[in-house]
């Protein structure tokens, strides 16, 4: 689910860059790239299954 | 390195966005490989790094605009880098099937690293930055691959609520949870 969420928020700051000004843009590109981030280190935080 | 030229370059590097995007379709459609949560977040990446371009073409070219998908570039790196790590190990055979020899994320990670170090190169002519102050007119060129990136974002959006469903996406998915759940 939060990557479908991902992909919207995406598609909103490309929507943003293109209508939208310039500072909406750079604003909704900064909260999605956190998104990402934290994103990322949630599912690096799981614990590996090694197999040796 | 004239405005025009660099505004050229960006479009160029939209289409490029685009052809992996397309890709990754391909592979997922085709040949039915479905992208793993890891995946997924490089590919959320490389459509980020549209944003910078976008932003060139819309609003005139600026550094700030190149930094936004240098940032984006950084982290997509990583990110492959984290699941080239994942199975480094002997005998491990590697997350999905392999293009010409690699697997799609070490494919990812080569693909981030060239931004990186295209987006350097973009950044060595200051001369594009000389604003003579007269609006730039957006090409049908351009026009079209901002088009085109998004309209490929827009259907992310659609295939991983169909993958994932509204739970969280399965580690290694085998099946459309939406429609699964559906049918």
């Amino acid at each position: 689910m939060e990557f479908t969420a991902l992909f919207l928020a995406v598609t909103i700051v490309m929507v943003a860059a293109w209508w939208g000004t310039r500072t909406l843009a750079l604003a909704l590109f900064a909260v999605t790239f956190l998104a990402c981030i934290a994103t990322y280190l949630h599912h690096a935080s799981d614990a590996l299954k090694l197999s040796f | 390195m004239t405005r025009s030229l660099a505004l050229a370059l960006n479009a160029l590097g939209l289409y490029a966005i685009a052809l992996v995007l397309l890709v990754a379709f391909a592979a997922q459609l085709l040949l039915h490989e479905l992208p793993c949560p890891l995946c997924l977040l490089q590919r959320i990446q490389f459509a980020m790094l549209a944003v910078g371009p976008i932003l060139n073409v819309r609003f005139g070219l600026r550094p700030s605009h190149y930094a936004v998908s240098l940032l984006t570039a950084v982290a997509g790196a990583a990110f492959a880098a984290r699941q080239i790590l994942l199975h480094v190990m002997p005998g491990d055979p590697g997350y999905g099937s392999a293009l010409l020899g690699y697997h799609y994320y070490t494919w990812a990670f080569i693909g981030f690293a060239v931004a990186v170090a295209a987006i350097a190169v973009m950044l060595l002519f200051d001369s594009q930055f000389r604003d003579d102050g007269k609006p730039q007119p957006v090409g049908t060129l351009a026009g079209t691959a901002v088009g085109l990136v998004i309209a490929l974002t827009a259907l992310n959006v659609i295939s991983t609520l169909l993958e994932c469903g509204f739970a969280a996406c399965p580690d290694n998915p085998v099946a459309y949870e939406l429609l699964k759940r559906l049918s």
